[in-house]
């Protein structure tokens, strides 16, 4: 039997295992590098999504439409919002606007904040307290829903927020506890549909007869579905009032 | 209360029960069991995290010790063949997790058409 | 081995060993977290936050698995054992990268919401009847825990404390927290991936770690430890011959109780001591005397094979057994002595004339 080398880490290293301990820290090392560098550059696209700090403050004046939650549909636009645009309201972090637009439905608003734009969809975040959402002079009316049908979509309800940029990547099932989050705390729920409906890829969404969306809906957040419901336009916004014991989980 | 705040409760409750043991532990108590800490004070700070974490089976480690009903031949009786079981059952989790993710993975629906079921309402 | 507790018993190889170990996740960490989106081939870069997440969590799971590779691999080659003797600190470290990773989710996915942060990472999901949208992050948690109480019950003092095998029975929560990992990330980060890179290196070296454990344990079995058989006289059970002693080394056997023994010659002189280290029960008879001293080829802790005592000013002592010689034959008596008991060894050259 020949003599193997016998390691005791408080005595000198034999010289038969210098070789393979320096090996094996080449390769730890070389491996340390490869894999951050495999792993960092696999990550998907997060998309186009962002906070328009660059745009600065928008302060814009319209009537405010709840859906159940509020959207501003804009009479007086800003340098980046134009009057006609409808725009969904959130409040900081995963807070709706919803108590604070309550009180202000089909009446005229003054909503004042930064907006989120991904794609054709906005969203305003507004500012803390009346500063971000207040009654305002003037006269206007809510636009009339128009109603576009009963259809059946394929694609992934996600957060509204998150996905038009609060957050790169704000969709997909890394994100799913968040966006339960946000739809939980009032953030609008939205609809990324496979192919344009009506023009539109994202529709935002409510329950059946644009009531509250109903809590069944939390598992099936951020996952391939199809559903029905009633869709409508308000504004430039599209509505889907999703019905949710039509979810079918796609393969 | 949710459920999920009874169980941030719970464990807030047992780091704080787990603080106090820490300050009797380290205080006096480990020093009557171990004669190697006696005097020995630097490394105290290292087992803090420990005695939060697992505070019950110090407790019953320091009450064995103290009263001296430690039996000795347990201690070299070291639980090598629990490792197959260990290994059958971590590579069939493994193997359950990897294949059961790639089954249930979804890729993005692109080609399902939105399908108007019926025409609008037409309000005359 | 020790005398009075430090917070870290440092030599050579430990320094080296830590620098290795931090040069490598520093690494890790500064090839992936500056990669600009314009490299990727993204419009706007993924959120800072996601990143640190994405790159903590990554690099986590490879030293994890690089960790559970180790113990196999030493059993099968004892070449690898270096990488067993510091493998503590590897996992500390382990256990602070993965705590990072879960401080940057916690602060993102789950702030700014009016549900306090920790209730929300259990409350947000809670789809637990399917696969698809499982609440990975409740497996994320399981493992988390578990590091943390692997890494803080790691000091020397818990060992002796708890004892050897409690402290081990405690370590082997390294099994479901490694699988609960490979969960939390097959069933989260992998399923909203389009790129599957991060998939096929997640299966290959969590496959690699379940295939080295089976060739591991299958080895075991294979050539285990030999049955000490009895022999006429009950109170004696029979090793092995003098002719398969070799001087500075042992021959292991396995008792009626479970337990293992370990036959040394040193000498010219039959000993028999407890396989199973004070320390952390490492494989006395797979080490070899050094100096005198039977060696643990674990961590190195040192015992007088007469005696089972640590010389001084140590304080480790393992169980002895009485031996003898009946012919060629080497016998033991299978009850163990209090650890640190002198027992006469047995001189080869007696083998002719019993």
């Amino acid at each position: 039997m020949s003599e193997k080398p016998f390691f005791i880490g408080y005595a000198a290293v034999p010289t038969a295992l210098r070789f393979v301990m320096g090996l094996v820290s080449a390769l730890l090392i070389g491996g340390a590098a490869v894999l951050g560098y495999a792993i960092g550059h696999a990550q998907d696209d997060p998309g186009d999504g962002a906070f328009r700090f660059d745009y600065g403050r928008q302060t814009v004046t319209g009537v405010i439409e709840l859906t159940p939650l509020p959207v501003m549909h804009v009479i007086e636009g800003s340098e980046q919002i134009a009057a006609g645009d409808t725009l969904m309201l959130s409040g900081a972090g995963k807070n709706g606007a919803l108590p604070r637009a309550a009180a202000l439905d089909g009446q005229m608003a003054q909503a004042s904040g930064v907006l989120l734009q991904r794609g054709e969809i906005d969203m305003l975040q507004l500012r803390g307290g009346r500063n971000g959402l207040q009654a305002a002079a003037g006269d206007g009316t809510t636009p009339a829903p128009v109603d576009l049908g009963h259809w059946k979509l394929a694609g992934e309800i996600c957060d509204g927020k998150c996905l038009a940029g609060a957050m790169r990547p704000g969709r997909g099932i890394s994100h799913r506890a968040c966006a339960n989050l946000c739809i939980q705390g009032g953030i609008p729920p939205v609809f990324v549909s496979t192919q344009p409906v009506e023009g539109e890829e994202f529709l935002m969404i409510t329950g059946p007869g644009f009531s509250p969306l109903p809590e069944a809906i939390y598992d099936a957040v951020a996952l391939y579905i199809s559903a029905e419901g009633q869709l409508s336009r308000h504004g430039d916004l599209l509505v889907w009032a999703l019905e949710p014991d039509t979810i079918e989980v796609l393969p | 209360m949710t459920g999920a705040e009874i169980i941030v409760e719970a464990a807030r409750i047992w780091l704080w029960i787990g603080a106090g043991v820490a300050v009797l532990f380290l205080g006096f108590g480990m020093a009557m069991v171990d004669e190697d800490a006696d005097g020995a004070f630097a490394f105290r700070p290292l087992l803090v995290p420990g005695i939060l974490l697992i505070w019950p089976l110090v407790l019953w480690r320091w009450g064995r010790l103290a009263m001296g009903s430690d039996d000795w031949a347990w201690r070299y009786g070291p639980p090598r063949a629990i490792h197959m079981a260990m290994a059958v059952g971590l590579s069939l989790a493994i193997l359950a997790f990897l294949l059961g993710g790639a089954l249930v993975k979804q890729s993005w629906p692109a080609d399902s058409a939105p399908q108007q079921l019926s025409a609008p309402e037409v309000s005359e | 081995m020790s005398v009075k507790y430090t917070p870290v018993q440092w030599n050579r190889v430990k320094y080296c060993y830590d620098a290795l170990l931090v040069a490598g996740t520093i690494l890790f960490l500064a090839v992936f977290l500056p990669l600009p989106p314009e490299a990727l081939g993204h419009t706007r870069p993924v959120d800072p936050q996601i990143t640190n997440a994405r790159a903590f969590g990554a690099c986590a799971f490879v030293m994890l698995s690089i960790i559970l590779m180790i113990g196999p691999l030493a059993r099968l080659d004892d070449r690898v054992l270096p990488l067993l003797y510091n493998r503590r600190h590897f996992g500390v470290l382990t256990c602070l990268v993965a705590l990072t990773h879960a401080y940057f989710v916690l602060n993102w996915y789950f702030a700014f919401s009016p549900t306090d942060k920790w209730a929300a990472s259990l409350s947000a999901n809670t789809s637990y009847g399917q696969a698809l949208g499982f609440p990975f992050e409740t497996l994320g948690i399981f493992a988390l825990l578990c590091l943390l109480v692997l890494a803080a019950t790691s000091h020397d003092f818990w060992l002796k404390f708890l004892g050897a095998p409690l402290w081990k029975g405690l370590h082997m929560l390294i099994y479901p927290a490694y699988a609960a990992v490979v969960g939390h990330i097959a069933l989260g980060a992998l399923q909203s991936q389009e790129v599957t890179t991060f998939a096929w290196i997640t299966a290959f070296l969590s496959l690699g770690v379940a295939g080295l454990h089976l060739a591991a344990a299958l080895q075991a079995r294979m050539s285990p430890d030999p049955q000490a058989h009895a022999v006429p006289d009950p109170a004696w059970r029979e090793v092995c011959d003098v002719t398969d002693l070799r001087e500075g080394f042992a021959q292991i056997a396995q008792l009626p109780d479970g337990k293992r023994v370990a036959v040394f010659l040193h000498e010219g002189q039959i000993s028999a001591i407890s396989n199973a280290c004070a320390h952390q029960n490492g494989p006395l008879g797979e080490g070899r005397i050094v100096n005198c001293l039977v060696t643990c080829p674990w961590h190195g802790f040192q015992y007088d094979v007469r005696n089972g005592q640590s010389p001084a000013p140590f304080t480790e002592k393992i169980p002895t057994y009485r031996v003898r010689l009946k012919g060629s034959r080497v016998q033991v008596d299978p009850v163990a002595n209090p650890p640190g008991t002198p027992v006469p060894p047995v001189p080869l050259s007696k083998a002719a004339r019993v």
